[in-house]
């Protein structure tokens, strides 16, 4: 599988906010994924 | 005292004060944790007392010493210039003094208690340390197995006074007269070609087909060339058979084409690998689980089979450098301190300090097709640098592969000059995400020798300026 691609900061937000990146869809240049991208993740999985 | 009596509990117990000990120690006290760490030996493990640092420091006086006999070509002659080698030893020596000093400051001022003695375990909560036959009980909540690794001893070739490992090979007390080096790996490439820049004759016998395996051919015969300028004879699918070792030699039986080959020197340096430091600490005792190999198993959190107790660096599996040691260390702690921390990195950058030096991370264009991408490939070569030419390095490429479609760089191999720290800005690519744009749109000052690193992702897109691509 290819690994989502974010910088190493955003891969460890998500981690520490219980997202799995890879589940995340990138909203980025070229697909990829964003802080805001991780964020709504999480908003969304508590809604 | 009673031996053995006095118990002392803490949060964090480390074992190991190498790269990867000291700072996973040093990280889990910035976090709050009462931490201890336990070494046998000095401060700074092997890299900084018998491993990176010494080794460095040697090959950087060999390159003064060859750059101050051979810089003609810039109108510099010298006469009668000299090697005392004891005053290098000694000089390296404090470059190693001042950096175990630092570590041991560090630890201190972040309030790290270290003990000086040998780990074992007894309990999965529990270890004695011992100093000589004396052992006191260490309980702890964590405890983090740090203990690195040491030279493979082969059987046929035990290591003595003339048969000797890097760590003896860093401290010889004058430049031997000739020396064999069995491995050639980047340790024995490395330390074999510093010496010959000091005049020893140097043969490498290596079993493979090509010495430091695991780079690839085009980057590899730079090197080559070079040994052979500096007098180093390479035999490749050879295979060393048996040593004798006198007071004052060794000769060492080898075979090559099936046929059976004798050479003495002064010394047979053995450098084919290294192994785990894991069969003296206990740990069958524990069921903390090992492979065939002796590497401690770990998930990506550097847990162990057994609750509470993490493993990191040379002890666990995947490259053994310092770098990873020291990134698995943080990532150790900060589990530890309740963070939700991972081993999560695209590359690892492995280095060569050999002449000229070797920088590689990421993909490289092979492995990059076997993984499936189409890829774009763009190299610069020093011939063609400013900089390069003004500091009459001229030998050696940068070299970027990227996926083809989406442009993101995946890897990045360089040879020559600076290499190490060239490769820096490409790793951070590489975990950015970056593509060959994103590299070429970034200015580069000139003259320097990174401006190399912008024009290969040139050549990659076809618009590379200094390079006719006809
Ligand atoms: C000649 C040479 C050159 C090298 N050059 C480079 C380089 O340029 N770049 C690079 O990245 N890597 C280099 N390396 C590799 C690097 O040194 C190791 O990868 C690194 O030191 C591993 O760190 P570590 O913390 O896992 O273990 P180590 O550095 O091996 O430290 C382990 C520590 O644990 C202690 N210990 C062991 N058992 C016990 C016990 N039972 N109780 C208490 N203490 C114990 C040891 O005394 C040691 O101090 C080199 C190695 C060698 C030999």
């Amino acid at each position: 599988a290819k690994r989502a691609l974010a910088t190493p900061a955003i891969r460890r937000l998500a981690r520490e906010l219980g997202v799995d990146i890879q589940t995340v869809k990138g909203t980025g240049a070229g697909g990829r994924v964003t802080e805001e991208d991780v964020r709504s993740a999480v908003a969304s999985q508590v809604s | 005292m009673v031996v053995g009596e006095f118990t002392t509990e803490v949060d964090v117990l480390v074992l190991g004060a190498g790269p990867g000990g000291y700072v996973a120690a040093i990280r889990a006290a910035q976090l709050g944790k009462k931490v201890m760490v336990v070494e046998k030996a000095e401060v700074g493990g092997v890299c900084l007392n018998r491993g990176c640092i010494p080794s460095k420091a040697l090959i950087s006086a060999a390159h003064r010493y060859e750059e101050m006999n051979h810089s003609d070509d810039m109108g510099l002659t010298a006469d009668g210039v000299k090697v005392d080698f004891s005053k290098v030893q000694a000089w390296k020596q404090t470059v190693v003094g001042k950096l175990t000093g630092g570590v041991g400051s560090l630890l201190k001022g972040n309030g790290v208690e270290l003990v000086q003695g040998e780990a074992l375990f007894v309990t999965p909560n529990e270890v004695r340390v011992y100093q000589g036959n004396e052992f006191n009980r260490y309980k702890f909540n964590h405890c983090i197995i740090a203990t690195g690794s040491r030279p493979i001893e082969l059987r046929a070739f035990p290591f003595g006074k003339r048969i000797i490992s890097s760590t003896e090979a860093l401290s010889l007390p004058e430049i031997p007269k000739s020396m064999v080096v069995i491995g050639g790996g980047y340790i024995g490439i490395e330390l074999g070609q510093m010496y010959a820049k000091f005049g020893c004759q140097v043969t490498v016998i290596e079993g493979t087909e090509q010495i430091l395996p695991l780079f690839e051919n085009e980057i590899v015969r730079w090197v080559q060339r070079r040994l052979k300028k500096d007098g180093v004879t390479v035999h490749t699918k050879a295979k060393a058979v048996s040593a004798e070792q006198t007071d004052t030699g060794v000769t060492l039986k080898y075979e090559i084409n099936g046929e059976q080959k004798e050479i003495t020197a002064d010394y047979l340096l053995v450098t084919v690998g290294r192994v785990p430091n894991t069969d003296e600490l206990g740990l069958d005792q524990v069921g903390i689980k090992k492979n065939e190999r002796g590497l401690i198993e770990v998930d990506h959190q550097c847990k162990t089979n057994v609750e509470n107790v993490y493993a990191i660096g040379d002890v666990t599996a995947g490259p053994a450098l310092a770098h990873k040691a020291s990134y698995e260390g943080k990532v150790a702690a900060e589990v530890i301190a309740g963070h939700n921390s991972a081993v999560d990195y695209k590359c690892i950058p492995s280095v060569v300090f050999s002449d000229p030096e070797i920088a590689s991370v990421g993909l490289s264009e092979t492995e990059a097709k076997e993984q499936g991408h189409t890829v774009a490939t763009g190299k610069f070569n020093y011939a063609a640098n400013g900089r390069a030419l003004s500091l009459n390095a001229n030998e050696g490429f940068v070299k970027v592969v990227a996926d083809k479609e989406s442009g993101i760089v995946l890897g990045c191999q360089i040879v020559g000059p600076g290499a190490p720290d060239l490769i820096a800005e490409m790793g951070l690519a590489i975990e950015m995400g970056a593509s060959l744009e994103d590299i070429a749109l970034t200015i580069h000052a000139h003259p320097t020798l990174g401006e190399m690193v912008m024009e290969a992702t040139e050549n990659a897109l076809g618009q590379g300026v200094h390079t006719l691509t006809k």
